[in-house]
């Protein structure tokens, strides 16, 4: 096999096993993957604006994702209790950038959710995300996420779950 | 532009039975014969929150919005006028603008070509030969009666809801000379856009939960475990007998939370020391004296409903947009004050971001409460009860109803405007 399909399985199996943790809200898990500087955007719309200065549905340092894990372990997180049923299909998985420390990973996703906390839908989210990795040992953590949801440029249903 | 929907039927349902001084019928929040009259009554014949000047500095500068269920346009003129404008095309009703912000130099529309100036004038059409009406009845609608104050816009579709002083009444007015005030150069400005969180619950629930200040301890306990700290502790949730914070109902329907006499400090709602916005601080007392300034530092922004759809929240200010009887849109847009450092607004913008909005570490509970209401209320009814605290509330001098933190004064003074308006008292 080449170094290129090499990393490319390998980066596949990172982004399959955080995905399967988020699925399962494995929350502790899936928080175990991210690396002690992170940032965690989910903007509004395409990921084109300076956060600071416009809001986004989500941008967590690593303060901030703790305290969001946190608190769907309390248990008594209303809007993930029980928490959703969910699978997501990741998928047009590339390697954009190779750096000396790690590399950036573009991929593909769309997401079932069922809502049964209280409205019993089954909602669908698709979006793109772009994860910065740094290459630890035989594995990678995640320095930074960024997802872009397709219909998120307006409102968006309850996202309580990990994205 | 109230032709549309004020031939609607009358609704089966007689709306004027649902409400009590205490109690509320289910079916006011699932019945579609009551949110098609309330299409007409409240969002039609009644002013509502558009937007704020703020939003859109340059002339051209627009956003879109929705009166009730209709689409408007908020435009900047060229002459610096704020337009409010019906979204629809005066030929064929295609909509004239899809983006939700933008800048525009003309309205074109996209059918025709018939195109409209930022005053809704009609300025030019392909082969004008066959125009068989008047030009001038060719301008887009606009509401009856649009109205500012301190950059708050404020529209009534069918022209014939008296004055904008008269529907806000001193309570209203007070309450956004006190979000304005709190900028050291008067003014809010609201750059750092919207986010929509879609809810499958009736509007109501959301003029409602917003207002409430008894579930804090018990829907929201998930963060308070987390983040124990907050303002909000000491402020709602010390006990019974301790809080000192309470209700107000201001009339209208305009109704309020005062955290703030709960609060243990000056800037607890900023939740940094004194010295390190000292210029802000020194600013403030320059505008509005050192009274006023010392008063503003401890209260912060205010938590309140202006009647129906306009919800200052704080650090944030929010819309209720009814969609359906089970389906409502609440945005959120931080409130960003004119004249403070970017470090300020930026802080504003992060407290934004950790309480409201889909992922926010607040909103998501009360988007579950406020389904779960929905459902629980089905079709046939069933009756909430809004009693709580009718055995202690005062009624100040001028008419102000005030109780504790957790008493349903708000949620009354909601009703009460609601079943006024919802009845013939005209």
């Amino acid at each position: 096999m080449s170094d290129r399909l090499e990393l490319i399985a390998e980066v596949e199996a990172f982004l399959y096993l955080e995905a399967r943790l988020a699925d399962e809200s494995r929350y502790a898990e899936w928080l175990a993957l991210f690396d002690d500087q992170v940032t965690y955007w989910v903007p509004k719309g395409r990921a084109d604006y300076d956060p600071t200065t416009r809001v986004s549905y989500i941008n967590d340092n690593r303060n901030r994702l703790e305290t969001r894990v946190k608190q769907l372990e309390t248990g008594v997180h209303y809007a993930q209790t029980p928490p959703s049923p969910m699978r997501r299909v990741v998928s047009n998985i590339e390697v954009t950038e190779q750096l000396d420390d790690g590399l950036v990973a573009e991929s593909n996703f769309v997401l079932y959710e069922h809502s049964l906390q209280a409205s019993n839908e089954l909602r669908v989210w698709a979006g793109h995300a772009s994860h910065g990795l740094r290459r630890v040992d035989d594995s990678f953590l995640i320095r930074s996420k960024t997802v872009e949801i397709v219909n998120s440029s307006r409102s968006l249903p309850t996202l309580a779950f990990l994205l | 532009m109230a032709s549309k929907t004020n031939g609607l039927a009358a609704n089966a349902l007689a709306t004027g039975t649902l409400v009590t001084d205490t109690t509320v019928d289910g079916r006011a929040y699932t019945d579609d014969g009551v949110f098609a009259e309330e299409l007409v009554r409240i969002f039609t014949n009644g002013w509502v929150f558009v937007g704020h000047s703020s939003e859109i500095p340059e002339p051209g500068d627009y956003v879109t919005r929705t009166l009730g269920r209709d689409p408007v346009i908020m435009i900047r003129d060229r002459d610096n006028t704020v337009n409010v404008l019906a979204n629809r095309c005066a030929h064929r009703g295609v909509t004239l603008l899809q983006q939700e912000v933008g800048n525009a130099v003309s309205l074109p529309c996209i059918f025709h070509g018939w195109t409209y100036g930022l005053d809704g004038a009609l300025k030019g059409m392909p082969q004008p030969g066959g125009l068989s009406i008047a030009r001038d009845d060719c301008s887009l609608d606009r509401p009856g009666q649009t109205a500012e104050h301190r950059g708050f816009v404020f529209a009534n579709q069918s022209g014939t809801a008296g004055s904008l002083e008269d529907h806000l009444g001193p309570g209203g007015i007070e309450l956004l000379d006190w979000a304005s005030d709190l900028s050291p150069v008067g003014s809010l400005d609201l750059n750092a856009g919207w986010l929509g969180q879609e809810v499958s619950s009736n509007w109501k629930m959301w003029a409602e939960s917003d207002l409430d200040g008894y579930h804090l301890g018990s829907l929201h306990r998930s963060l308070w475990q987390v983040v124990p700290d907050s303002q909000y502790q000491a402020a709602v949730m010390a006990g019974e007998n301790i809080v000192k914070a309470t209700t107000r109902d201001r009339g209208r329907g305009h109704v309020e939370l005062e955290f703030w006499r709960g609060y243990d400090r000056q800037l607890a709602w900023l939740g940094v020391p004194r010295e390190r916005v000292s210029d802000y601080c020194e600013a403030l007392i320059e505008r509005v004296g050192a009274e006023r300034a010392e008063e503003l530092l401890w209260q912060g922004p205010p938590h309140a409903l202006i009647f129906p759809n306009l919800f200052l929240g704080e650090m944030n200010l929010a819309i209720i947009e009814p969609v359906a009887a089970g389906r409502t849109i609440h945005h959120h847009t931080p409130l960003l004050l004119a004249g403070v450092a970017p470090s300020f607004n930026q802080r504003v913008l992060r407290q934004s971001e950790a309480a409201m909005g889909p992922a926010g570490f607040l909103l998501p509970d009360d988007a579950a409460a406020a389904e779960r209401m929905q459902v629980a209320f089905g079709h046939s009814g069933g009756v909430m009860d809004l009693s709580r605290g009718t055995n202690r509330e005062v009624v100040e001098a001028n008419g102000d109803r005030v109780g504790h933190v957790s008493d349903e004064i708000p949620g009354r003074g909601f009703w009460r405007h609601w079943h006024h308006l919802m009845t013939d008292h005209r």
